[in-house]
């Protein structure tokens, strides 16, 4: 018993829905193909090796010959006399067709149009996707119609004999529009604006400020990253960090842009081989590394490039050729006409794409540039870049430490402290004291505990018995040198005499130490009072002028820690400065001692300073400004413990915007790998022959490469956005027309090939796709021509009559209502809780609460979680930290894919996780209460309920729900003021400061709001 | 051979009221991601019993109604617990014969000189039949006529997570659907108040490696089948729990009023959606009130929380998610799924398994009592296995990874019970006798619950994508 049959309905409902009248010519396209491919080209297809019985039906030619039996398949205008009505209609199981093995049926109206089919001539045609494109005939326009994408709708609308819908209302309208264009909802203001404005270009006007809107961008990313399969982690067995949101905020920039899209297609496919090829083009770029990588121990570099490589043909074809070639890795594609040659020289196209197979320094991959890489590092090759995100972030960090600094000091305390170093600075111009001192070698230090995890412990000056001391005091500014290096166990504690003096900061420098030689100094720091009693000081944050790198998590550890490594530069004095946490004040008879474990024979110049702030490489007399004076004196001076902790604290975020430097994952071309033809896609099995890169042999505008000439990346780019090439824009206005219609003209987005579906209107697509291409791969142009047609701007309530003729709503009778893709989930509740931090576009990942402990199963190395601590919490979705081994639960429970492969269609499910996840999930949560007191401080007069739908549904209040919502406010207010500590909890959840006055009628509105952004109607584009 | 509506399936839980109610029946969003996946059909009468899901009816003789897969990541060392090889102890620190290993894939070793190593520990005859069990699996040994043990599995991949993808999922192609979304896609759930598919992780104390929410994802089948990973650390699952400060008739009032709000759209608006979310809020809320009684363990017995070796309920541990696994399948859940990530014993291999086996022999053989005591066995199937196995060459003091033949278990409903079936060769290097593939080991266990392998598919991108791709047999010799 067949259970299932999945295969056979899609054929069976594409012609019912699509097929012809029983009066009407049968199209070989619309009608058998699909029916052909799914139960016949398995055994009588493309692929010769699976062919049965010397039969081929996929082309005419062949399909009238004699099969191995002696019957002809098919005698155009006889049915009766050819073989393949016979067996389809055979009632004997060893003769019917599709035979038992296939587990194939057809059912009698398929049976019936094949037999017509013949009976008509059994006329083949191309595959619809696969012939060059021509601009179709306009039909004429409906009455009062503009767009020519009514005409093609309206045409077949008025051939059925249904009407379309009524436009939507304004209202309605502007919302579905807004959260299409921009994934935000409008505002009331917005609402409000567009219902007065009774120009009749008032959508139009609407439109246009959408398009030119940054979210535009934003919510144009959505859709683009899913094909790209962006993601900030690996994917493989340890899930590591990976170095790539500038190349999100590339694809962002080009929808705001609107980069003409064969544009954005040469640069992402082949941006580091244009001439003079900017930083942006080689962040594009990045495109070709968003495979998924390992670096698990005992994988094998030429299997896992093998699986790079196939998976970068399956991405590629599938965002830009809408064609399923995962097949053709083991075998000729059975449905459509890719071999797989086809598949192989499109991977030779990225043969040369710098990459390693297993991004570890194991001792079976001995590979020079991985020495030294672990878990932590990041995946070269990358670019160095800078966003604009992060500068604007550091500026205003730096602005918001001097604006509290300056809150925090009296002004004239800090012209005292100045005036008081005055005489210090006029001897110390740079504010570095080089003291008198003398030194001693330690034998066996006891170690300090490392302060951070994984730091080398720091020495210990006030411990361990001197073995050696310097002969003579070293003179002011003399550096320590040593005659012989120090023996395991033994270090250097130099003993300084800067005399009464406050040190905020110490430096050692390397003045003559000889270029190339490594160096590695662990330092500790004690004071010795004239009772030769000794306590430690404990550095703070260190950073030195050239050190080695080091990554946690993939990122660049910032500063230096206790441990100062480096390979001595050619040119200037390495020095590393460490401000001590916090400034001690030395009495004249104090000694300084400073422990340098690991010092070799360069000489070592040690320093203090007065002067503190938070950058320990710019720190001294030089501050000029008020602003600058109050935070050294705070660092210097701290007058307050708690002040001193926080500006800490927030210079510590401030060194997190790294400058607004970032790096970012690009392709680097190298000699190109040797692709061979992989029997089975075994990549042990080397007997397939070796192939060049060359464009699919069953698409028109054919490219190959000659021994002389190597076709690369940006041919295949160039091909791709070519005259020639005409599946590019077809995927691409098929896809785009998804987003406005929730659905494609062909409704599998992924697939255009012969098992996916014919068109509902193939003239309206390809007058899509001509228009697109002819009018410079303009995105927004065609986006406007879509969302302004009246097809678009139709009432979504579905129409109950047509359910029988029309049960798809293929016809676009009306629109459809769809929910809000997972990004939009959130970001609609966030903007209309007011929560959204919408101002900043771009930048690195956030990440937003998460359920503890739910990174428990991540090794390699083991991670934890840290919820973004400031406005970062309420950034857009799409900046969301995508884990592709355990994406956000939101984010799953919403359907957005983990983004392991490329992605072009999104499920649309409808579960309790969904429930479960808006009642339950802290950002939900926090959304309503914040939400209700956005409410509660409108004037008490306003119509509260009135504004809370204007604000989450785009309308006004109904009365029954008003009614409803009000009894509904006033039980919960009752409740809260019966239970106080509840409503003091319930106000709690997330980082937004509790309201301070009427917890319960706050706790009694979240409520209220709660039930909003639950409701369908807000989580849905009607 | 009727057709099955899947649409109205993946939309409603309640398909009957949803069907009549919604005056358009089928459209929307959903809609037109079903059609576009191929799912769009005409909708029959669904029928009940056997199965709540895409399937109609069963294939073969429904032995077994619901799966526990004690998924031993890492590999377990075949050698060392199922497979005992007296020759290769007797090669042991010997060379190892490169007519085994010429032209196999190898993992760590690559590049090594390759020495045989022997097996760790001694072997007994268990039970009736004599199933040959190590030493340090005495309760497993105890139940041994219970047990099928397959001594001839074989895998493709040798990497873990690759490996895992594979045994799960039948294929390495990210976004193949899981065999227990497969199962509840087919089959549906017993149960509307718990998940239908349900994952819990433990964490031995050597060998650990990681594990992918990847593992249990319903890949291109819709979310709802995806599999419901239980935390061992905060709420059981995600978001089951009520905002702090909003009680359980808090709650149901907040549930009760977005009921109302969502009737009244959809009195004006024709979106069979909006029925269907309603739905979801009904079982959602349910779920929030059916969990917390899950968790709560105090019906059951000191006796059996000992027989389990529970040291704290709920710590996480193997032997709790053991016990968890039987409430579950009490209670109606089609697949549970349980990781204890433990067997990757590159070094330490002696010590590894001894910890290893203190922590898992016990409760693995508790479970498998427990649920036979309570006529739950007979129709619950029990496979016990990692992703693949570990060779029979040493890597150190430990072993490294093995795909070309392994040994794992079986026990419950259809299963031989105390078998064992396939064998290796001399050496313990490749499956030569009887050799058991993944797919066939899919469609063996289909099999068992009434399915034939085939008939289990949904299309995507223009193929019917299937658990055993286009492979797989059913192995009879398992099948009592």
């Amino acid at each position: 018993m067949r259970a299932y049959l999945s295969t056979l309905l899609l054929a069976a409902s594409a012609t019912t829905r699509l097929g012809a009248a029983s009066d009407d010519a049968v199209s070989f396209n619309r009608d058998i193909r699909p029916i052909m491919s799914d139960t016949c080209f398995h055994c009588h297809g493309f692929d010769a090796k699976s062919r049965k019985g010397q039969l081929r039906l996929d082309i005419r030619e062949e399909s009238l010959k004699a099969g191995k039996s002696g019957a002809i398949a098919i005698v155009p205008g006889k049915p009766d006399d050819s073989e393949i009505i016979k067996r389809i209609f055979a009632t004997d199981p060893d003769d019917v067709m599709p035979n038992k093995e296939a587990h194939k049926t057809l059912t009698p109206a398929q049976k019936e149009l094949f037999r017509r089919w013949v009976a008509q001539g059994a006329l083949y045609e191309a595959h619809w996707s696969y012939v060059p494109l021509k601009s179709p005939a306009i039909p004429a326009l409906p009455t009062g119609g503009r767009n020519p994408i009514d005409a093609f709708i309206g045409a077949k609308l008025a051939e059925k004999r249904i009407a379309a819908s009524p436009e939507a209302s304004k209202e309605r309208l502007l919302r579905r529009v807004t959260l299409d264009l921009t994934g935000l909802p409008p505002t009331p203001a917005e609402l409000a604006s567009f219902v007065a404005d009774t120009a009749t270009d008032s959508y139009e006007k609407q439109v246009d400020r959408l398009l030119a809107s940054p979210h535009f961008g934003e919510r144009m990313a959505v859709w683009w990253l899913d094909v790209a399969r962006f993601a900030d982690t690996v994917g493989f067995h340890g899930d590591q960090n990976q170095r790539i949101f500038p190349y999100r905020d590339y694809v962002i920039k080009a929808f705001n842009t609107n980069k003409p899209f064969d544009a954005f297609t040469r640069e992402q496919l082949a941006g580091d081989l244009l001439p003079g090829s900017t930083e942006e083009q080689k962040v594009a770029s990045g495109y070709n590394r968003l495979n998924m990588m390992t670096r698990e121990g005992g994988a094998q570099p030429k299997e896992y490039l093998a699986k790079y490589g196939a998976e970068r043909v399956r991405s590629v074809s599938s965002a830009w050729l809408g064609s399923t070639f995962g097949c053709a890795e083991c075998h000729d594609h059975k449905f459509d006409p890719i071999k797989s040659a086809d598949f192989y020289s499109l991977q030779a196209f990225f043969a040369d794409v710098k990459q390693w197979g297993v991004y570890a320094d194991y001792n079976y991959t001995p590979e020079p540039e991985l020495r030294g890489v672990n878990n932590d590092s990041p995946f070269p090759p990358e670019v160095k870049t800078t966003s604009p995100y992060l500068q604007k972030q550091d500026a205003r960090a730096r602005r918001e430490i001097a604006a509290f600094a300056q809150a925090k000091t009296d002004p004239a305390k800090v012209a005292a402290w100045m005036a008081s170093l005055k005489d210090y600075t006029e001897r110390n111009p740079d504010g570095w004291l080089k003291p008198l001192g003398s030194f001693e070698i330690h034998k066996a230090p006891v170690a300090a505990a490392p302060v951070n995890k994984g730091a080398k412990p720091a020495p210990n000056p006030s411990t361990g018995t001197p073995v050696a001391s310097s002969a003579q005091p070293l003179a002011a500014g003399q550096p320590v040198g040593l005659k012989k290096a120090l023996t395991k166990g033994e270090n250097l504690v130099v003993a300084l005499k800067p005399g009464a003096l406050r040190v905020a900061a110490l430096r050692l420098s390397l003045p003559d130490a000889k270029p190339g030689t490594r160096s590695s100094l662990t330092v500790g720091f004690a004071v010795r009072n004239a009772a030769g009693k000794e306590r430690k000081l404990a550095a703070g944050f260190a950073d030195a002028s050239i050190h080695d790198i080091k990554y946690a998590g993939g990122a660049e550890t910032l500063g230096i820690g206790t441990t100062w490594a480096l390979t001595v530069p050619t040119a200037g004095t390495a020095r590393a400065v460490w401000l001590l946490d916090t400034p001690v004040d030395l009495a004249e008879t104090d000694t300084l001692l400073v422990a340098i474990d690991g010092a070799g024979l360069q000489p070592i110049e040690i320093a203090v300073t007065p002067f503190g702030g938070y950058d320990p490489l710019t720190v001294g007399p030089t501050a000029k400004s008020a602003a600058e004076q109050a935070v050294a004196y705070l660092y210097s001076v701290q007058p307050t413990r708690a002040d001193f902790d926080q500006v800490k604290l927030m210079a510590a975020k401030l060194r997190d915007y790294r400058r607004g430097e970032a790096w970012s994952l690009v392709t680097e071309a190298r000699a190109p790998l040797t692709v061979r033809v992989l029997p089975r896609g075994n990549f042990l099995d080397t007997s397939g022959p070796i192939v060049l890169p060359a464009t699919p042999s069953f698409l028109p505008g054919l490219r190959t490469s000659t021994e002389q000439q190597r076709l690369t990346r940006l041919d295949l780019a160039n091909w791709i956005t070519s005259q020639d090439n005409p599946i590019t824009a077809r995927t691409v206005m098929n896809r785009l027309w998804q987003i406005f219609h929730g659905s494609g003209l062909s409704a599998n987005l992924d697939d255009l090939g012969s098992q996916g579906e014919p068109p509902s209107h193939p003239e309206l697509l390809d007058w899509l796709a001509v228009e697109f291409r002819n009018h410079g791969w303009d995105v927004k142009r065609m986006a406007r021509l879509m969302v302004t047609s009246r097809t678009y701007r139709q009432s979504s309530s579905l129409r109950p009559e047509l359910k029988e003729i029309d049960p798809n709503n293929r016809w676009l009778a009306s629109q459809n209502p769809r929910r809000l893709d997972a990004e939009f989930v959130r970001d609609n509740a966030l903007a209309i809780a007011g929560l959204l931090n919408a101002e900043d576009v771009g930048g690195p990942s956030v990440k937003p609460y998460q359920p503890e402990g739910y990174y428990e199963p991540l090794q390699f190395p083991n991670r934890s979680y840290a919820a973004s601590k400031d406005a970062e919490q309420w950034r857009r979705g799409l900046y969301m930290h995508w884990q592709r081994m355990f994406l956000h639960p939101m984010l799953v429970n919403f359907d957005a894919p983990a983004r392991d492969e490329c992605v072009a269609l999104r499920s649309y499910s409808n579960t309790p996780q969904q429930a479960l996840t808006l009642l339950n999930d802290p950002t939900f949560v926090e959304a309503a209460r914040v939400f209700a007191t956005r409410l509660l401080a409108r004037p008490a007069g306003e119509d509260r309920l009135d504004q809370a739908f204007r604000l989450a549904m785009g309308r006004g209040v109904k009365p029954a729900e008003r009614t409803s919502l009000t009894k509904l406010i006033a039980d919960q207010t009752a409740y809260y003021t019966a239970n106080p500590d509840e409503a003091t909890k319930l106000l709690k959840v997330g980082l937004t400061p509790p309201p301070t006055v009427d917890p319960a009628a706050h706790a009694a509105w979240t409520q209220a709001c709660r039930v909003l952004l639950n409701s369908h109607e807000t989580i849905t584009r009607y | 051979m009727r057709p099955y509506d899947p649409i109205a399936h993946a939309l409603s839980i309640n398909r009957r009221s949803f069907l009549t109610k919604s005056a358009y029946g089928l459209g929307g969003a959903a809609f037109a991601m079903l059609a576009a996946r191929g799912l769009a059909a005409p909708a029959p009468a669904p029928q009940k019993g056997w199965s709540r899901g895409a399937l109609r009816s069963p294939d073969f003789p429904v032995k077994a109604k619901r799966v526990i897969f004690l998924c031993m990541a890492g590999g377990p060392p075949h050698l060392e617990l199922f497979d005992p090889k007296p020759v290769l102890k007797k090669l042991d620190g010997q060379p190892f014969p490169e007519s085994f290993t010429k032209g196999q894939q190898i993992a760590q070793l690559q590049g090594a000189v390759l020495k045989a190593r022997g097996g760790s520990f001694d072997f007994k005859k268990w039970g009736k039949a004599g199933t040959e069990i190590t030493d340090i699996f005495p309760y497993l040994g105890s139940i041994a006529d219970d047990l099928c043990v397959v001594r001839s599995m074989k895998t493709e991949q040798i990497n873990h997570d690759t490996a895992h993808a594979f045994f799960n999922t039948g294929s390495i192609i990210k976004g193949r659907p899981c065999m227990g979304s497969w199962l509840l896609y087919g089959l549906g759930s017993e149960t509307e108040n718990l998940p239908g598919y349900i994952v819990l992780t433990s964490a031995g104390r050597t060998g650990q490696q990681p594990i992918s929410s990847r593992q249990w994802s319903s890949g291109v089948l819709p979310s709802k089948y995806q599999g419901i990973q239980f935390q061992s650390k905060g709420e059981a699952v995600h978001y089951i729990g009520n905002p702090q400060g909003v009680c359980q008739s808090t709650q149901r009032q907040v549930v009760d009023e977005i009921r109302r709000l969502n009737g009244g759209l959809a009195e004006e608006t024709v979106d069979p959606e909006i029925a269907t979310r309603v739905a979801q809020y009904e079982m959602a809320f349910k779920m929030q009130t059916s969990v917390p009684e899950l968790l709560d363990f105090k019906s059951e017995s000191p006796k059996t929380i000992e027989a389990y070796g529970i040291k704290e309920i709920g710590d996480g541990s193997f032997a709790s998610n053991c016990l968890m696994a039987r409430r579950l399948a009490e209670r109606g859940v089609r697949m549970i799924q349980l990781y204890h990530r433990a067997w990757d014993l590159h070094g330490g291999l002696d010590n590894g398994m001894k910890m290893g086996a203190q922590d898992v022999d016990k409760a693995t053989a508790a479970l498998i009592n427990d649920l036979k005591e309570r006529g739950l066995l007979e129709d619950t199937l029990i496979l016990w296995g990692g992703e693949f196995g570990r060779t029979p060459m040493g890597q150190g003091s430990g072993r490294d990874h093995h795909i070309a033949g392994y040994s794992v278990f079986l026990a419950g409903g259809g299963v031989k019970a105390g078998t064992t079936y396939g064998a290796t060769d001399e050496l313990g290097y490749h499956a030569v006798t009887n050799v058991v593939g993944v797919h066939d080991l899919h469609a063996t266990m289909l099999a068992l619950m009434g399915i034939d392998h085939h008939n289990l598919s949904v299309k995507y991108q223009g193929l019917d994508v299937r658990l055993t791709g286009i492979a797989g047999k059913v192995v009879k010799g398992i099948m009592a």
